[in-house]
């Protein structure tokens, strides 16, 4: 057997997730189509399912620099885009998406007059009318996008976003008062994308959309569900491939909801069949943040020592379905509110009683590794990124103290390759199996049932 | 019955020889270099005349350190970690909390009963490192194995304040031009990478006894400084240095013992003589 064969087959890929993955591929260059035959074109940033269904409604193609610097991550032509930044005098310490994007825009503006940069992956992002950042998570989703509107000389309309995770969230009344302020900004967002469209909303059309938006997370969720089963059906590699068409609504929804149905049956029938996405599983892992996605080939080294990564951060997988009596409230806007606020506050009352402090990024972890029966978890924090890293000293403590699942951190960068090390991480690999191994006996001696 | 550790390490190679109990031989060590496995094959050589050995003589043996898998003659690779674990818990039976400082990087690790329960290690940067002492040593223009007595001569401590390797080269230039006394530069320096080392070994829960190994525990300067920013005692092994491959002979001995169980003890013959750098069979 080759090395290729080997590492072919270290990972068990479902077939379902490829037409998922290749709706990526498809809205890139969608969006250059539409730009040429004069439909507008939007940058846009992750929102939670907030601000998507809007512009979806008035049938325009969005881009999401965000994905789009983990695609030109992983498509090896970062490095410039990164260097053309550190040209540009951002200092190297800011978020490696942004840092990869505008070194884009200053490219395609600065040197190419508004042209695609012909070495652009996936056809490029062309010119937008506007751009829609998000106040959620943190600063650099808006400032990030404030710079790279003064590149591309369009507007930027940041969608506001609450602030969950803290104890006012559970104060009487706030969640309310964060619905009627939800609807009140996506009402406004609706006259902005109006006038810079010229058209009026399809308010039929924004309801069907929204219905369709939450039913493909409903079936997302069930198939990440199956993944609790031994062995593990689904790979996070896989995970990975097919999240962007229910996160960032990638492509047409109805076809989304076929594709995620054909993954769900395929994934159930491995459930049926025993068979596992790791041949020969012999440790279930829990993903903490976003993957070294120029480096995803490591994961398929640790597959052939028998790690499995059954389920990943809370950020990119869908909320826990929402109460049904939600789709019966008429508003559109206030259904996409509620179901974008499902998404920040799912997980939270849960925490609360259980007096998990910063129950918004840690809580979901710990909910994770006992139902997914986690031996570990692998903490990726992100030297560019603040959000997505401070909080993981706090996980691994979490972790251990609930529930005696230790943890590895390996620190990289989701876009600078020169900020991850493949093999410092695998040497390190070998000894956490001692880590987990011991642990597993732990549990078991301290009446935990995995 | 005779088991061999080989620790291949960024800046020392050291070999151990160990008989059925357990007992020490031989070991030697020797600079690195880029050549691993002829140095490897050298160590080794010294190894088995300081012991009156044949390399057939050896029952297994378990290569380990970052050069581990430039060691052809070994039967299995063991990471450092689990060696070191094993290695320190040999000679300090209370052990659970052990800092290894090698050459380029420190490992915190957390023992139950010779096994690895925990581990933290420095990521990305060699501030934390014996590279850092070896590099301002050599600025400085003294032997990194007269740190720890220049140091005892300390009126006060310097603070240095950057914790890059190559900004606090810088920085002890600059003090050197402002006539501040080495020793208390050499002081300083200790006190500056001991606080790094704690403050990431604090990362775990440090739980006492505590060992102190890898080559920078040869530096007596280094020890009062981990004891210090620590602020607790450390026990040091009598040659820190061979904690990992004492490990490795360890882990030789009871891996003999599994593979004569389970009827896979390895076979052939060992490749000693012909294993260099550049062997035809590798190119």
């Amino acid at each position: 057997m080759t090395a290729q064969d080997k590492e072919k087959r270290a990972i068990n890929r479902l077939e379902s997730m490829r037409p998922l993955r290749a709706k990526v591929n498809e809205t890139y260059l969608k969006s250059v189509e539409a730009i040429q035959s004069g439909k507008p074109a939007v940058w846009g940033m992750l929102n939670f399912y907030y601000g998507d269904p809007i512009l979806k409604a008035m049938d325009i193609e969005v881009v999401y620099p965000e994905n789009y610097g983990a695609i030109a991550a992983a498509m090896g032509v970062a490095q410039q885009y990164l260097d053309r930044a550190d040209a540009e005098g951002f200092p190297t310490h800011l978020c490696g998406y942004s840092l990869t994007t505008l070194g884009y825009a200053s490219r395609m503006m600065k040197e190419l007059g508004g042209e695609i940069p012909p070495e652009a992956p996936l056809g490029g992002m062309p010119k937008p009318l506007f751009l829609m950042s998000s106040a959620a998570i943190c600063d650099a989703r808006y400032k990030w996008f404030q710079a790279l509107g003064r590149y591309m000389d369009a507007p930027v309309w940041t969608l506001e976003a609450p602030t969950p995770g803290v104890k006012e969230f559970f104060m009487e009344g706030y969640y309310d008062a964060m619905v009627t302020l939800g609807v009140k900004h996506l009402r406004d967002f609706v006259a902005f994308v109006e006038t810079m469209v010229g058209r009026k909303m399809d308010w039929d059309r924004l309801d069907r959309i929204t219905n369709l938006m939450i039913e493909v997370n409903r079936v997302w969720h069930e198939v990440n569900e199956l993944r609790k089963v031994k062995p593990c059906p689904m790979h996070s590699r896989d995970f990975w491939s097919a999240m962007p068409a229910a996160l960032f609504l990638a492509g047409d929804l109805e076809d989304s909801l076929r594709l995620y149905q054909d993954m769900y049956r395929e994934v159930k029938a491995r459930v049926d069949s025993g068979i596992g996405a790791v041949p020969e599983e012999k440790y279930r892992l829990v993903f903490a943040e976003l993957p070294p996605w120029h480096s995803l080939a490591f994961f398929d080294k640790l597959a052939e020592r028998g790690w499995s990564f059954v389920v990943e951060s809370f950020g990119y997988r869908p909320p826990i379905p929402i109460d049904p009596d939600v789709m019966a409230v008429s508003d559109p806007l206030e259904r996409i509110t509620r179901f974008s606020l499902q998404f920040f506050a799912g997980y939270y009352e849960d925490a609360r009683q259980q007096k998990v402090l910063g129950g918004a990024f840690a809580y979901p972890y710990l909910k994770y590794a006992r139902e997914w029966k986690c031996d570990g978890a692998m903490l990726h924090p992100l030297i560019s990124c603040r959000s997505a890293s401070t909080h993981l000293p706090y996980v691994a403590d979490m972790l251990m103290e609930k529930l005696k699942v230790p943890s590895l951190s390996i620190e990289g960068d989701i876009v600078d390759l020169r900020l991850f090390n493949t093999e410092d991480a695998l040497a390190r690999a070998e000894p956490f199996e001692e880590t987990m191994d011991h642990y597993r006996m732990v549990r078991q001696q301290e009446g935990l049932d995995w | 019955m005779y088991f061999a550790g080989i620790d291949v390490g960024s800046t020392m190679t050291k070999a151990v020889l160990t008989n059925e109990g357990g007992e020490l031989l031989s070991a030697v060590k020797g600079p690195t270099g880029p050549e691993h496995r002829r140095l490897a094959n050298e160590v080794m050589r010294g190894a088995l005349e300081q012991a009156g050995l044949q390399i057939d003589d050896i029952s297994y043996i378990v290569a380990t350190g970052y050069g581990r898998v430039n060691v052809p003659f070994a039967d299995r690779q063991v990471t450092e970690l689990s060696c070191h674990a094993r290695g320190v818990f040999s000679l300090f039976p209370g052990v659970k909390t052990a800092i290894d400082i090698g050459g380029q990087d420190v490992k915190c690790m957390k023992i139950n009963g010779g096994r690895l329960i925990g581990f933290v290690m420095n990521d990305k940067c060699a501030a934390g490192t014996g590279r850092f002492l070896e590099a301002t040593a050599a600025t400085l223009g003294i032997r990194l194995e007269d740190m720890g007595d220049i140091a005892s001569k300390a009126t006060k401590r310097v603070q240095i304040s950057n914790l890059c390797t190559i900004f606090a080269q810088q920085e002890v230039v600059a003090l050197l031009s402002r006539g501040e006394p080495l020793e208390n530069i050499v002081a300083g320096l200790h006190i500056a990478l001991a606080s790094r080392v704690a403050a990431l070994a604090q990362r775990l829960v440090i739980e006492p006894d505590l060992a102190l190994t890898g080559g920078v525990a040869m530096n007596t300067g280094m020890v009062r400084a981990m004891r210090e920013s620590l602020g607790r005692d450390v026990l040091v092994p009598e040659e820190p240095l061979l904690t990992g491959a004492l490990g490795a002979a360890i882990i030789a001995n009871e891996a003999y013992r599994e593979a004569a169980e389970d009827g896979t003890l390895p076979t052939g013959t060992r490749r000693l003589e012909e294993a260099t750098f550049f062997a035809e069979e590798d190119l």
